[in-house]
């Protein structure tokens, strides 16, 4: 399908709260972690988020049909206007839209402003709250930095003016950058950036995490941290109704005929179990007492059909398929890789001996064997450093360096690693050569171990592995500590900024992990952020990644596949590769 | 009684502290930095110093173990560092599941295996015997692990007995839907270890020779076996059992997170991947406290069961 060939649009005919959900409609689903909470303005991981989506709203949203994901208003009346120069965005909002009840508005009916929104933003600079989000708000908003400067370590003064976050009139928002900036809009659509009410948060201030209240579809009913959470529409919900243009895709089409006309949201409750263990998952799913599952690994090889030929191509198994259960696979907007701690003195640096090392262990770790055996082939070998589905990617990019362990021991012969009388490698000025590898103790990890021990078995390396928990890991790494350790980076927002940014020498110590430090990436990286989303910006990120792959300080990874599985009286189901959840949009036909 | 009552009392003092410090050092030494799991994305120095700085991690060591030794003398834990929900609310939400499921277990556990003991131990030698301690031995070679997955399988998927999983908020919907299938997966578990262990104090019991004086006077079996050999093989069994009494408290993880029962089993993992240390902190003087408690309560029930026993 096309891209432009759909144009789904939510529209807003009304805007008077219109209950049209169910209340005997029940929706059943789970999350795979436990949640932390539901202040968007102190929870970033991806559990907690699945909910707050569906509690708050931010200024825009994505389209649920269009792909690439495409952004629409939704509390706005328009996209914002953007300033020529890239810096001042303004957002014009709908009125008439309105909270959810709660004691904190003394009975009063509470209508979303601008102020609300202004608000919000500012909490990510309140340095009394350490926003996780913080880096996607510090240094970007004219006059922000003296304003948090001033705080010091306590609240944030809500009230001070600030320039770069102003609110013009009670519906009239604009936000001015202090750098040119065109992919801005991306980051407040995430579930981060939706609206909260000041009197909540102060009425709430000691437990915010319990008190999400916001103007989205559905209001949190009952909250047992790391166990059960449901979610009841919210009566206060403006009237919604789904309105789209199918391509041809047959998803699409489904979705319209389940949808169109339809006040949204459909479904009455939605209860969320936290299911961490991948039997009661698959077998709860399976019994009906859950109705949208993903399919956990074990289960894979069961539940679908793989072609042994092209492990991507996929049909469910007969037994699930005549149940009229569905399937749905989309590429995750992320990338997985092993980055190289760039300072260590054994594996980092940029003089060519160390630029030898890196690439030989590059080539000879089997990706494509690792995504067939532990991904069950449901991956894809990671070549750019923007993942598919984000601003930015190039496909045709291929930055992997091939799988090739013969010329990888040639080019450590050739730059001075010997083998020596034990059999084992020694570096280039005679001294042991041993790496040491952190990875975390799942079976998983152990997994990817085995493979990691057969490559370095490959090159006559010495090879340790370092295990721990990722806040132990991740401390040791920022203390310099690690050699190598892998990752992954899902998109906070689909732009290739999000990404770029993982290898800036400013983020160093920071979202740069590996300590990568390069005057020319820098360049271009700065550069490229004057720039939307094009043919120029593209040109730019080829020219780092093309620095990546010559200077190595990631080994490139692979990108999951996700595959959702629901049952036939599911209704609306499409995945999304921004939208966590598509709650909202399902109806329940039993 | 009540001087050995209070001495003992007094006596828990300083092995509470033990426990505090040693939980402290602990803790400080592998117990991860929380200020990287809170901080998300964003690990700037800044962030983290900031958090840090939140949590009073930044404190001196010592200032922050007098801090920890106010919140045992009070009993309040503050608030949960990953959900900032008071720890005294977590735990009053957790620790009914937890009991509920491991209390049945605990009862139902021990009234089987005290009777297929006694009995076994009566018939000790026959084919009955031999026949239960072999089978008793492979059950125990096998992992609890084993025991749920097959039972969630066979028992809830394919036999459609049980719901897979869940929990209510109604105890009575608990008993009779969600607590039946991980109650018996939790009894067959403890079954065959408790049964060895229960039925070679009968045995020994049963080879003491105020049992064949009792023979002698011609008291029937069931009356030398109830009245007895039962009360003189409760010394074991009620150690064992008392020692087991703290931990109800912890609740059964595996189950738990198997059948989404919202118990402290869980709880207690969550805490320790997420270093939430207010969390295992209150579980952990709680857990000290119980056992204490359940030790000196021991040795008073020994008191009651033998007289013979002097309390000093």
């Amino acid at each position: 399908m096309k891209p432009h060939a759909l144009l789904a649009t939510l529209a807003a005919l009304v805007l008077l709260p219109a209950q049209a959900a169910d209340m005997n409609k029940v929706l059943r689903v789970a999350l795979n972690a436990p949640e932390t909470g539901f202040d968007p303005a102190k929870v970033s991981d991806l559990y907690s988020s699945t909910v707050t989506e569906n509690i708050f709203d931010p200024l825009v949203t994505y389209d649920y049909l269009a792909r690439p994901a495409k952004l629409i208003p939704n509390t706005v009346s328009a996209l914002p206007t953007i300033s020529a120069d890239g810096k001042v965005y303004t957002f014009r909002l709908k009125p008439g839209i309105h909270f959810a009840a709660d004691p904190a508005f003394k009975g009063k009916k509470r209508e979303l402003t601008a102020a609300d929104y202004a608000y919000s933003i500012k909490r990510h600079l309140d340095p009394s709250i350490h926003s996780p989000w913080s880096f996607l708000v510090d240094g970007r908003f004219v006059g922000g930095n003296e304003l948090v400067k001033a705080a010091g370590k306590g609240a944030l003064n809500y009230d001070a003016p600030l320039e770069g976050i102003k609110v013009l009139d009670r519906y009239t928002l604009q936000l001015t950058l202090t750098a040119t900036n065109f992919n801005y809009l991306p980051i407040l659509a995430m579930p981060a950036f939706g609206a909260v009410a000041r009197e909540v948060i102060e009425a709430n201030r000691d437990n915010t995490n319990a008190h999400p209240v916001g103007t989205g579809p559905y209001l949190l009913k009952e909250w047992k941290p790391g166990s059960r959470i449901v979610l009841e529409a919210n009566p206060g919900f403006r009237k919604l109704v789904f309105n789209a243009t199918p391509g041809n895709d047959p998803v699409d089409k489904a979705v319209v005929q389940a949808l169109q006309g339809k006040t949204l949201p459909q479904v009455g409750r939605i209860e969320i179990s936290v299911i961490e263990e991948e039997q009661p998952l698959w077998l709860s799913f399976l019994n009906r007492q859950l109705d949208v599952s993903g399919i956990p690994q074990a289960a894979l090889q069961s539940a679908l059909v793989i072609d042994p030929k092209n492990p991507l191509k996929v049909r469910l198994a007969e037994q699930y398929a005549r149940q009229g259960i569905q399937l749905q696979r989309q590429l995750l907007p992320e990338v997985t890789f092993h980055f190289f701690n760039m300072q260590d003195p054994v594996v980092g640096g940029d003089s060519k001996d160390k630029i030898a090392l890196r690439r030989a262990i590059a080539m000879s770790f089997p990706v494509s064997e690792a995504i067939a055996s532990i991904r069950r082939g449901q991956a894809v070998p990671m070549n750019y450093i923007v993942p598919p589905g984000v601003a930015g990617h190039n496909p045709a990019f291929r930055g992997a360096p091939k799988y090739d362990p013969a010329a990888a021991n040639a080019l450590l012969d050739r730059f001075g690693y010997r083998v020596g009388a034990d059999g084992y490698r020694t570096r280039p000025d005679g001294k042991p050569l041993a790496i040491e590898l952190a990875c975390g103790t799942s079976s998983t990890d152990k997994q990817w171990n085995e493979y990691w021990q057969k490559t370095f078995d490959t090159l006559k390396i010495r090879l340790g592995f370092r295990q721990g928990k990722w806040n132990e890991l991740s401390k040791a790494n920022h203390q310099g500590k690690l050699q190598m350790w892998g990752m992954a980076w899902g998109a906070d927002y689909p732009d290739g900024e999000n990404f770029m940014q993982l290898l800036y020498g400013r983020n160093a110590g920071d979202s740069n992990a590996a300590d990568f430090k390069n005057a020319d990436y820098d360049r271009l990286f700065e550069a490229s952020l004057k720039l939307p989303h094009g043919a120029e910006r593209s040109q730019l990120y080829d020219a780092m990644n093309k620095i990546v792959v010559a200077q190595q300080p990631w080994i490139f990874g692979d990108i999951r596949m996700r595959s959702t599985l629901a049952h036939s009286y599911v209704k609306g189901l499409k995945l999304h590769p921004l939208l966590n959840t598509s709650w909202r949009y399902l109806d329940l036909q039993k | 009684m009540l001087a050995y009552i209070v001495r003992r009392v007094w006596q828990m003092v300083p092995t509470l502290f033990g426990v505090m410090l040693l939980l402290f050092v602990l803790f400080n030494w592998v117990g991860g930095d929380p200020s990287y799991i809170l901080a998300g994305k964003n690990l700037s120095a800044e962030a983290l110093a900031g958090i840090r700085q939140q949590l009073g991690l930044d404190l001196p060591l010592p200032q922050q173990f007098l801090i920890f030794v106010r919140q045992v003398l009070t009993l309040d834990f503050g608030t949960s560092w990953s959900t900032q929900q008071p720890v005294s609310a977590l735990l009053h939400s957790r620790i009914g599941p937890s009991l509920l499921l491991t209390g049945s277990i605990l009862l139902l556990g021990t009234v089987l295996a005290i009777g297929i003991a006694a009995l076994v131990a009566y018939l000790r030698g026959s084919v009955t015997d031999r026949l239960v301690t072999l089978i008793a031995t492979c059950a125990m070679s096998v992992s609890a692990l084993v025991y749920i997955i097959a039972g969630q399988y066979w028992l809830a998927f394919k036999g459609g007995w049980f719901p897979i999983m869940g929990w209510s908020d109604s105890t009575l919907d608990n008993l009779l839907h969600y607590l039946p299938l991980p109650l018996l997966l939790g009894v067959i578990v403890g079954l065959a270890p408790d049964i060895r262990f229960y039925r070679s104090c009968f045995v020994e019991e049963l080879g003491h020779d105020y049992v064949r004086t009792a023979r002698a006077k011609g008291l029937s079996e069931p009356v030398i076996m109830l009245k007895h050999v039962l009360r003189n093989a409760m010394i074991p069994v009620v150690t064992s059992l008392m020692m087991s009494l703290p931990y109800l408290m912890m609740g059964a993880m595996l189950l738990e997170t198997f059948f989404g029962i919202p118990g402290m089993g869980k709880e207690v993992v969550m805490a320790v991947e997420r270093s939430d240390f207010p969390v295992i902190k209150a579980i952990t003087i709680y857990i000290a406290l119980a056992t204490m408690l359940f030790n000196l309560l021991t040795d008073i029930v020994y008191k009651l069961i033998d007289p013979r026993v002097q309390l000093h």
